[in-house]
Protein backbone atom coordinates (compact mmCIF):
# COMPACT_ATOMS: atom_id res chain seq x y z
CA UNK A 1 0.00 0.00 0.00
CA UNK A 2 0.97 3.42 -1.06
CA UNK A 3 2.31 5.83 1.56
CA UNK A 4 -0.10 8.28 2.32
CA UNK A 5 2.13 10.49 3.40
CA UNK A 6 3.66 10.52 -0.04
CA UNK A 7 3.18 13.69 -2.28
CA UNK A 8 2.53 13.78 -6.17
CA UNK A 9 5.98 15.36 -6.05
CA UNK A 10 7.45 12.20 -5.14
CA UNK A 11 5.79 10.11 -7.52
CA UNK A 12 8.51 8.57 -9.81
CA UNK A 13 11.30 9.49 -6.97
CA UNK A 14 13.18 6.49 -4.88
CA UNK A 15 11.87 8.01 -1.44
CA UNK A 16 8.63 5.76 -2.62
CA UNK A 17 10.41 2.49 -2.77
CA UNK A 18 11.11 2.33 1.25
CA UNK A 19 13.74 -0.74 1.69
CA UNK A 20 13.60 -1.05 -1.86
CA UNK A 21 15.85 2.37 -2.18
CA UNK A 22 18.98 0.84 -1.91
CA UNK A 23 18.93 -1.93 -4.37
CA UNK A 24 16.71 0.89 -6.71
CA UNK A 25 19.84 3.26 -6.92
CA UNK A 26 22.24 0.32 -7.54
CA UNK A 27 20.18 -0.45 -10.36
CA UNK A 28 20.01 2.86 -11.97
CA UNK A 29 23.82 3.53 -11.17
CA UNK A 30 24.31 0.53 -13.05
CA UNK A 31 22.26 1.49 -16.01
CA UNK A 32 23.46 4.61 -16.33
CA UNK A 33 25.83 3.81 -18.43
CA UNK A 34 24.18 1.81 -20.30
CA UNK A 35 21.38 -1.02 -20.91
CA UNK A 36 22.45 -4.19 -18.95
CA UNK A 37 20.71 -7.45 -18.47
CA UNK A 38 20.07 -9.29 -14.89
CA UNK A 39 23.13 -11.01 -14.47
CA UNK A 40 25.17 -7.92 -15.79
CA UNK A 41 23.18 -5.45 -13.66
CA UNK A 42 24.56 -8.03 -10.57
CA UNK A 43 27.94 -8.14 -11.56
CA UNK A 44 28.28 -4.70 -12.58
CA UNK A 45 26.77 -3.58 -8.84
CA UNK A 46 29.20 -6.10 -7.34
CA UNK A 47 32.29 -4.90 -9.19
CA UNK A 48 30.96 -0.91 -8.41
CA UNK A 49 29.47 -1.25 -5.33
CA UNK A 50 30.93 -4.05 -3.51
CA UNK A 51 27.26 -5.33 -3.02
CA UNK A 52 25.90 -8.88 -4.64
CA UNK A 53 22.24 -8.35 -5.22
CA UNK A 54 20.18 -11.38 -4.58
CA UNK A 55 18.31 -12.51 -7.72
CA UNK A 56 14.72 -12.28 -6.04
CA UNK A 57 15.45 -8.69 -4.24
CA UNK A 58 17.06 -7.78 -7.90
CA UNK A 59 14.41 -9.00 -9.56
CA UNK A 60 11.56 -7.07 -7.34
CA UNK A 61 13.67 -4.24 -7.57
CA UNK A 62 13.71 -4.34 -11.19
CA UNK A 63 9.45 -4.59 -11.45
CA UNK A 64 9.02 -1.86 -9.25
CA UNK A 65 11.69 0.42 -11.22
CA UNK A 66 9.84 -0.53 -14.29
CA UNK A 67 6.08 -0.23 -13.22
CA UNK A 68 7.03 3.28 -12.23
CA UNK A 69 8.61 4.04 -16.08
CA UNK A 70 12.23 4.36 -14.27
CA UNK A 71 13.57 1.41 -16.38
CA UNK A 72 12.10 -0.04 -19.81
CA UNK A 73 12.75 -3.06 -21.05
CA UNK A 74 14.29 -3.74 -24.42
CA UNK A 75 13.84 -6.74 -26.88
CA UNK A 76 14.85 -10.06 -25.76
CA UNK A 77 18.53 -11.02 -26.61
CA UNK A 78 17.77 -15.07 -26.49
CA UNK A 79 16.33 -15.43 -22.89
CA UNK A 80 17.80 -12.23 -21.35
CA UNK A 81 16.45 -9.38 -21.55
CA UNK A 82 17.77 -6.08 -21.14
CA UNK A 83 16.99 -3.03 -19.33
CA UNK A 84 17.83 0.97 -19.96
CA UNK A 85 17.34 4.10 -17.75
CA UNK A 86 14.21 6.54 -18.93
CA UNK A 87 14.34 9.98 -18.79
CA UNK A 88 12.58 9.57 -15.64
CA UNK A 89 15.10 7.27 -14.58
CA UNK A 90 17.82 9.43 -15.20
CA UNK A 91 16.05 12.60 -13.88
CA UNK A 92 15.17 10.43 -10.55
CA UNK A 93 18.59 8.81 -10.15
CA UNK A 94 19.83 12.97 -10.57
CA UNK A 95 17.99 14.33 -7.38
CA UNK A 96 18.99 10.86 -5.19
CA UNK A 97 22.31 10.82 -5.46
CA UNK A 98 22.01 15.13 -5.34
CA UNK A 99 20.65 14.37 -1.95
CA UNK A 100 22.98 11.54 -1.02
CA UNK A 101 25.71 13.73 -2.15
CA UNK A 102 24.15 16.49 0.28
CA UNK A 103 24.19 14.58 3.25
CA UNK A 104 27.16 13.13 2.39
CA UNK A 105 29.68 16.62 2.45
CA UNK A 106 27.73 17.72 5.63
CA UNK A 107 28.76 14.35 7.55
CA UNK A 108 32.26 14.71 6.01
CA UNK A 109 32.18 18.16 6.71
CA UNK A 110 31.58 17.44 10.19
CA UNK A 111 33.55 15.20 10.53
CA UNK A 112 36.31 17.10 9.77
CA UNK A 113 35.46 20.03 11.86
CA UNK A 114 35.32 17.37 15.15
CA UNK A 115 37.27 14.62 14.31
CA UNK A 116 40.34 16.13 11.63
CA UNK A 117 40.66 15.59 8.67
CA UNK A 118 41.06 11.98 7.14
CA UNK B 1 23.21 -40.12 -13.97
CA UNK B 2 22.08 -36.54 -14.47
CA UNK B 3 24.64 -33.84 -15.82
CA UNK B 4 24.50 -30.87 -13.92
CA UNK B 5 22.73 -28.70 -16.33
CA UNK B 6 19.42 -30.42 -16.12
CA UNK B 7 19.78 -30.63 -12.13
CA UNK B 8 20.35 -26.51 -12.26
CA UNK B 9 17.66 -26.44 -14.68
CA UNK B 10 14.76 -28.29 -12.71
CA UNK B 11 16.47 -26.59 -9.44
CA UNK B 12 15.27 -23.34 -11.51
CA UNK B 13 11.87 -24.69 -12.42
CA UNK B 14 11.00 -25.86 -9.04
CA UNK B 15 12.18 -22.29 -7.30
CA UNK B 16 10.06 -20.51 -10.28
CA UNK B 17 6.59 -22.13 -9.05
CA UNK B 18 6.99 -20.02 -5.77
CA UNK B 19 6.09 -16.79 -7.85
CA UNK B 20 2.88 -16.21 -9.31
CA UNK B 21 1.49 -17.54 -12.91
CA UNK B 22 1.52 -13.86 -14.03
CA UNK B 23 4.75 -12.60 -12.76
CA UNK B 24 6.13 -16.31 -14.55
CA UNK B 25 4.35 -14.93 -17.60
CA UNK B 26 6.39 -11.53 -17.39
CA UNK B 27 9.52 -11.98 -15.97
CA UNK B 28 9.76 -15.86 -15.79
CA UNK B 29 12.22 -16.87 -18.85
CA UNK B 30 14.72 -13.69 -18.18
CA UNK B 31 14.46 -14.74 -14.05
CA UNK B 32 15.06 -18.23 -14.90
CA UNK B 33 18.52 -17.58 -17.23
CA UNK B 34 20.19 -15.14 -14.38
CA UNK B 35 19.08 -17.91 -11.68
CA UNK B 36 20.97 -20.56 -14.46
CA UNK B 37 24.03 -18.12 -14.34
CA UNK B 38 24.12 -17.96 -10.28
CA UNK B 39 23.84 -21.70 -10.12
CA UNK B 40 26.84 -22.28 -12.21
CA UNK B 41 28.61 -20.04 -10.56
CA UNK B 42 27.71 -20.71 -7.06
CA UNK B 43 25.95 -23.92 -7.30
CA UNK B 44 24.87 -23.97 -3.49
CA UNK B 45 23.60 -20.95 -1.32
CA UNK B 46 20.54 -21.40 1.45
CA UNK B 47 20.84 -17.50 1.29
CA UNK B 48 19.97 -17.83 -2.24
CA UNK B 49 17.22 -19.93 -2.10
CA UNK B 50 15.82 -18.24 0.97
CA UNK B 51 15.81 -14.94 -0.80
CA UNK B 52 13.99 -16.69 -3.93
CA UNK B 53 11.21 -18.18 -2.16
CA UNK B 54 10.22 -15.05 0.24
CA UNK B 55 10.71 -12.69 -2.87
CA UNK B 56 8.28 -15.16 -4.57
CA UNK B 57 5.64 -14.88 -1.78
CA UNK B 58 5.92 -11.08 -2.27
CA UNK B 59 5.36 -11.32 -6.18
CA UNK B 60 2.38 -13.18 -4.43
CA UNK B 61 1.41 -10.85 -2.12
CA UNK B 62 1.45 -8.39 -4.67
CA UNK B 63 -0.60 -9.97 -7.09
CA UNK B 64 -3.02 -9.86 -4.34
CA UNK B 65 -3.11 -6.25 -4.05
CA UNK B 66 -1.34 -6.69 -0.14
CA UNK B 67 1.90 -5.09 -0.92
CA UNK B 68 3.24 -1.35 -1.41
CA UNK B 69 4.29 -1.87 -5.01
CA UNK B 70 1.39 -0.41 -6.49
CA UNK B 71 -0.61 -1.51 -9.46
CA UNK B 72 -2.19 -0.02 -12.14
CA UNK B 73 -4.90 1.37 -10.75
CA UNK B 74 -8.21 -0.48 -12.29
CA UNK B 75 -5.71 -3.62 -11.57
CA UNK B 76 -5.59 -2.78 -8.00
CA UNK B 77 -8.87 -2.66 -7.55
CA UNK B 78 -9.70 -5.72 -9.39
CA UNK B 79 -6.60 -7.90 -7.72
CA UNK B 80 -7.97 -6.30 -4.50
CA UNK B 81 -12.12 -7.32 -4.57
CA UNK B 82 -10.86 -10.59 -5.58
CA UNK B 83 -8.64 -11.11 -2.61
CA UNK B 84 -11.27 -9.42 -0.16
CA UNK B 85 -13.68 -11.84 -1.48
CA UNK B 86 -11.63 -14.52 -0.26
CA UNK B 87 -10.79 -13.01 2.97
CA UNK B 88 -14.75 -12.57 3.51
CA UNK B 89 -15.13 -15.92 3.09
CA UNK B 90 -12.94 -17.08 5.73
CA UNK B 91 -14.21 -14.11 7.78
CA UNK B 92 -17.97 -15.08 7.39
CA UNK B 93 -16.96 -18.66 7.69
CA UNK B 94 -15.59 -18.66 11.06
CA UNK B 95 -18.05 -15.82 12.06
CA UNK B 96 -20.97 -17.69 10.75
CA UNK B 97 -19.77 -20.87 12.69
CA UNK B 98 -19.79 -19.15 15.81
CA UNK B 99 -23.28 -17.17 15.34
CA UNK B 100 -24.68 -20.33 14.92
CA UNK B 101 -23.67 -21.88 17.90
CA UNK B 102 -25.29 -18.93 19.88
CA UNK B 103 -28.32 -18.10 18.07
CA UNK B 104 -28.96 -21.78 18.52
CA UNK B 105 -28.03 -22.07 22.46
CA UNK B 106 -30.61 -18.70 22.33
CA UNK B 107 -33.36 -21.30 21.81
CA UNK B 108 -33.19 -23.05 24.38
CA UNK B 109 -31.90 -20.54 26.66
CA UNK B 110 -31.17 -16.49 27.09
CA UNK B 111 -27.32 -16.14 27.45
CA UNK B 112 -26.37 -15.62 31.41
CA UNK B 113 -23.85 -12.88 30.47
CA UNK B 114 -24.62 -9.25 29.46
CA UNK B 115 -21.06 -9.54 27.09
CA UNK B 116 -22.38 -13.25 25.33
CA UNK B 117 -25.89 -11.21 24.91
CA UNK B 118 -24.74 -7.99 23.71
CA UNK B 119 -22.16 -10.09 21.88
CA UNK B 120 -24.80 -12.05 19.71
CA UNK B 121 -26.94 -8.96 19.36
CA UNK B 122 -23.93 -7.13 17.92
CA UNK B 123 -22.40 -10.70 15.41
CA UNK B 124 -26.04 -10.54 14.46
CA UNK B 125 -26.54 -7.13 13.13
CA UNK B 126 -22.99 -7.11 11.65
CA UNK B 127 -24.09 -10.47 9.82
CA UNK B 128 -27.06 -9.01 8.47
CA UNK B 129 -25.09 -6.07 7.09
CA UNK B 130 -22.44 -8.51 5.75
CA UNK B 131 -24.97 -10.69 3.89
CA UNK B 132 -27.00 -7.35 1.82
CA UNK B 133 -23.68 -5.95 0.89
CA UNK B 134 -22.36 -9.14 -0.36
CA UNK B 135 -25.78 -9.58 -2.19
CA UNK B 136 -25.73 -5.69 -3.58
CA UNK B 137 -21.33 -7.00 -5.07
CA UNK B 138 -22.95 -9.71 -6.29
CA UNK B 139 -25.73 -8.56 -8.49
CA UNK B 140 -23.63 -6.38 -10.50
CA UNK B 141 -21.25 -8.86 -10.59
CA UNK B 142 -23.26 -11.88 -11.82
CA UNK B 143 -24.94 -9.92 -14.04
CA UNK B 144 -21.90 -8.45 -15.86
CA UNK B 145 -20.72 -12.33 -15.67
CA UNK B 146 -23.63 -13.73 -17.39
CA UNK B 147 -23.56 -10.84 -20.28
CA UNK B 148 -20.13 -11.32 -21.10
CA UNK B 149 -20.22 -15.36 -20.34
CA UNK B 150 -23.85 -16.40 -21.97
CA UNK B 151 -24.01 -13.09 -24.59
CA UNK B 152 -20.11 -13.49 -25.89
CA UNK B 153 -19.77 -17.28 -24.82
CA UNK B 154 -16.51 -16.72 -23.14
CA UNK B 155 -15.35 -19.99 -21.57
CA UNK B 156 -12.74 -18.34 -19.47
CA UNK B 157 -15.56 -17.03 -17.42
CA UNK B 158 -17.97 -19.36 -18.08
CA UNK B 159 -15.95 -22.69 -16.63
CA UNK B 160 -15.29 -20.38 -13.29
CA UNK B 161 -18.96 -18.82 -12.74
CA UNK B 162 -20.44 -22.76 -13.72
CA UNK B 163 -18.17 -23.91 -11.06
CA UNK B 164 -19.42 -21.52 -8.61
CA UNK B 165 -22.92 -21.76 -9.47
CA UNK B 166 -22.04 -25.98 -9.04
CA UNK B 167 -20.54 -25.69 -5.93
CA UNK B 168 -22.80 -23.14 -4.35
CA UNK B 169 -25.87 -25.64 -5.16
CA UNK B 170 -24.04 -28.49 -3.56
CA UNK B 171 -23.37 -26.26 -0.61
CA UNK B 172 -26.88 -25.11 -0.21
CA UNK B 173 -28.68 -28.38 -1.15
CA UNK B 174 -26.34 -30.53 1.50
CA UNK B 175 -27.32 -27.39 4.16
CA UNK B 176 -30.63 -28.09 4.17
CA UNK B 177 -30.46 -31.47 4.33
CA UNK B 178 -27.99 -31.76 7.46
CA UNK B 179 -29.46 -28.65 8.87
CA UNK B 180 -33.25 -30.71 9.59
CA UNK B 181 -31.19 -33.58 10.89
CA UNK B 182 -28.75 -32.21 13.16
CA UNK B 183 -29.45 -32.16 16.81
CA UNK B 184 -29.69 -28.99 18.90
CA UNK B 185 -31.17 -26.88 16.16
CA UNK B 186 -34.77 -26.48 15.30
CA UNK B 187 -35.91 -24.67 18.55
CA UNK B 188 -37.31 -25.50 21.07
CA UNK B 189 -40.67 -23.65 20.88
CA UNK B 190 -38.86 -20.72 20.07
CA UNK B 191 -39.64 -19.23 22.96
CA UNK B 192 -36.02 -17.43 23.33
CA UNK B 193 -35.19 -17.12 19.78
CA UNK B 194 -33.05 -13.77 18.64
CA UNK B 195 -32.79 -15.77 14.85
CA UNK B 196 -35.26 -17.29 13.59
CA UNK B 197 -34.62 -21.20 13.96
CA UNK B 198 -34.37 -22.43 10.50
CA UNK B 199 -31.43 -19.59 9.87
CA UNK B 200 -29.49 -20.72 12.83
CA UNK B 201 -30.01 -24.20 11.72
CA UNK B 202 -28.60 -23.13 8.21
CA UNK B 203 -25.71 -21.34 9.52
CA UNK B 204 -25.04 -24.17 11.65
CA UNK B 205 -24.80 -26.67 8.93
CA UNK B 206 -23.33 -25.11 6.35
CA UNK B 207 -20.35 -25.04 8.86
CA UNK B 208 -20.69 -27.89 10.74
CA UNK B 209 -16.81 -28.41 9.38
CA UNK B 210 -16.12 -25.77 12.00
CA UNK B 211 -15.61 -28.15 15.31
CA UNK B 212 -13.81 -28.99 18.29
CA UNK B 213 -14.58 -32.61 17.16
CA UNK B 214 -11.28 -32.87 14.74
CA UNK B 215 -9.41 -32.15 18.14
CA UNK B 216 -10.91 -35.84 19.75
CA UNK B 217 -10.89 -38.07 16.86
CA UNK B 218 -12.25 -40.78 19.06
CA UNK B 219 -15.58 -38.95 19.16
CA UNK B 220 -16.01 -38.45 15.74
CA UNK B 221 -17.50 -41.88 15.60
CA UNK B 222 -20.89 -40.91 17.26
CA UNK B 223 -21.70 -38.85 14.06
CA UNK B 224 -23.38 -40.56 11.54
CA UNK B 225 -21.32 -41.60 8.49
CA UNK B 226 -23.66 -39.20 6.13
CA UNK B 227 -22.35 -36.26 8.58
CA UNK B 228 -18.80 -37.36 8.70
CA UNK B 229 -18.76 -37.04 5.13
CA UNK B 230 -20.48 -33.59 4.93
CA UNK B 231 -18.03 -32.14 7.63
CA UNK B 232 -15.33 -33.58 5.01
CA UNK B 233 -16.55 -32.50 1.81
CA UNK B 234 -18.38 -29.15 2.53
CA UNK B 235 -15.10 -27.41 3.25
CA UNK B 236 -13.69 -28.70 -0.09
CA UNK B 237 -17.29 -27.22 -1.87
CA UNK B 238 -16.18 -23.98 -0.01
CA UNK B 239 -12.58 -22.84 -1.00
CA UNK B 240 -13.65 -24.68 -4.18
CA UNK B 241 -16.53 -22.01 -4.73
CA UNK B 242 -14.17 -18.83 -3.40
CA UNK B 243 -11.16 -19.89 -5.80
CA UNK B 244 -14.21 -19.70 -8.44
CA UNK B 245 -15.94 -16.55 -7.40
CA UNK B 246 -11.97 -14.81 -7.14
CA UNK B 247 -10.91 -16.28 -10.47
CA UNK B 248 -14.27 -14.63 -11.75
CA UNK B 249 -13.81 -11.27 -10.52
CA UNK B 250 -10.04 -11.51 -11.56
CA UNK B 251 -11.00 -12.26 -15.03
CA UNK B 252 -14.35 -10.20 -15.32
CA UNK B 253 -13.36 -6.51 -17.22
CA UNK B 254 -15.20 -4.39 -14.66
CA UNK B 255 -15.82 -0.76 -15.85
CA UNK B 256 -14.92 2.13 -13.97
CA UNK B 257 -18.00 3.16 -12.62
CA UNK B 258 -18.69 -0.84 -11.35
CA UNK B 259 -14.78 -0.83 -9.74
CA UNK B 260 -15.88 2.41 -7.51
CA UNK B 261 -19.05 1.09 -6.80
CA UNK B 262 -17.04 -2.67 -5.55
CA UNK B 263 -14.31 0.07 -3.84
CA UNK B 264 -17.29 1.43 -1.83
CA UNK B 265 -19.12 -1.84 -1.03
CA UNK B 266 -15.58 -3.58 -0.13
CA UNK B 267 -15.02 -0.77 2.66
CA UNK B 268 -18.55 -0.79 4.17
CA UNK B 269 -18.02 -4.29 4.33
CA UNK B 270 -14.87 -3.85 6.24
CA UNK B 271 -16.34 -1.55 8.69
CA UNK B 272 -19.45 -3.74 9.28
CA UNK B 273 -16.95 -6.33 10.25
CA UNK B 274 -15.34 -4.39 13.02
CA UNK B 275 -18.86 -4.68 15.58
CA UNK B 276 -18.78 -7.87 14.65
CA UNK B 277 -16.08 -9.09 15.06
CA UNK B 278 -16.15 -6.68 18.75
CA UNK B 279 -19.03 -8.67 19.24
CA UNK B 280 -17.38 -12.08 18.85
CA UNK B 281 -14.90 -11.12 21.33
CA UNK B 282 -16.65 -9.77 24.07
CA UNK B 283 -18.17 -13.42 24.19
CA UNK B 284 -15.38 -15.19 23.61
CA UNK B 285 -13.02 -13.13 26.08
CA UNK B 286 -16.04 -11.19 28.09
CA UNK B 287 -17.43 -14.53 29.08
CA UNK B 288 -17.03 -15.74 32.93
CA UNK B 289 -17.05 -18.83 34.25
CA UNK B 290 -20.73 -19.21 34.54
CA UNK B 291 -21.52 -19.76 31.45
CA UNK B 292 -23.73 -22.79 30.10
CA UNK B 293 -24.34 -25.17 26.88
CA UNK B 294 -23.59 -23.54 23.99
CA UNK B 295 -23.09 -20.44 25.30
CA UNK B 296 -19.25 -21.37 27.26
CA UNK B 297 -16.81 -20.85 24.62
CA UNK B 298 -14.09 -23.03 24.00
CA UNK B 299 -11.11 -23.34 22.39
CA UNK B 300 -12.37 -23.52 18.92
CA UNK B 301 -14.25 -20.22 19.31
CA UNK B 302 -10.78 -18.44 20.42
CA UNK B 303 -9.68 -20.09 16.88
CA UNK B 304 -12.04 -18.75 15.31
CA UNK B 305 -11.92 -15.46 16.48
CA UNK B 306 -8.26 -15.78 15.81
CA UNK B 307 -8.67 -16.59 12.02
CA UNK B 308 -11.53 -13.60 11.64
CA UNK B 309 -8.88 -10.99 13.39
CA UNK B 310 -6.55 -11.82 10.64
CA UNK B 311 -8.94 -11.85 7.83
CA UNK B 312 -9.96 -8.91 8.87
CA UNK B 313 -6.81 -7.28 8.78
CA UNK B 314 -6.51 -8.29 5.57
CA UNK B 315 -9.87 -6.96 4.84
CA UNK B 316 -8.59 -3.68 6.66
CA UNK B 317 -5.34 -3.07 4.61
CA UNK B 318 -6.89 -3.47 0.95
CA UNK B 319 -9.63 -1.12 1.99
CA UNK B 320 -7.06 1.65 2.24
CA UNK B 321 -4.95 0.10 -0.90
CA UNK B 322 -8.61 0.08 -2.95
CA UNK B 323 -9.09 3.60 -1.59
CA UNK B 324 -5.86 4.74 -2.73
CA UNK B 325 -6.41 3.11 -6.38
CA UNK B 326 -10.03 4.93 -6.90
CA UNK B 327 -8.56 8.32 -6.15
CA UNK B 328 -6.60 7.29 -9.22
CA UNK B 329 -9.00 6.31 -11.66
CA UNK B 330 -9.20 8.28 -15.06
CA UNK B 331 -12.49 10.81 -13.87
CA UNK B 332 -13.95 10.41 -17.23
CA UNK B 333 -13.91 6.66 -16.84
Amino acid sequence: MPDPASTPAQAGSLVTFGRYAGPATLILSSLADGAKHGYALTKDIEEFASVRLAPGTLYEALSRLESQGLIEALASEDRRRPYQLTVAGAQALRAHLADQRRVADVGLRRLARSWGPA
Amino acid sequence: MKRPADLAARRVVRLLRWYPASWRARYGEEFAELLLAELTEQPRSARRTANVIASGLLARCTAAGLTSHELPPAEQIQTGAATMCAAFAVFLTFGVAMLAQLATGWQWASPRSASAAAGTVAMCAGVAVLLLISLAAAVPVAWAVAVVAIGHRDGRLARPAGLALACAAALAIGTRHFQNSWPGTGGTGAHHHLVPAGLAAFGWAWTLSVSSFWAHPALLVIFPVAELIWMLLSPVAVIALVAALVTVVRRLALSGGLLRYLTQLAVAASAAAVPFLAGAASWVLGSGPGQAGLFRPGLVDGADLLMMALSLVVALRLSLALLHARRQLPAAD
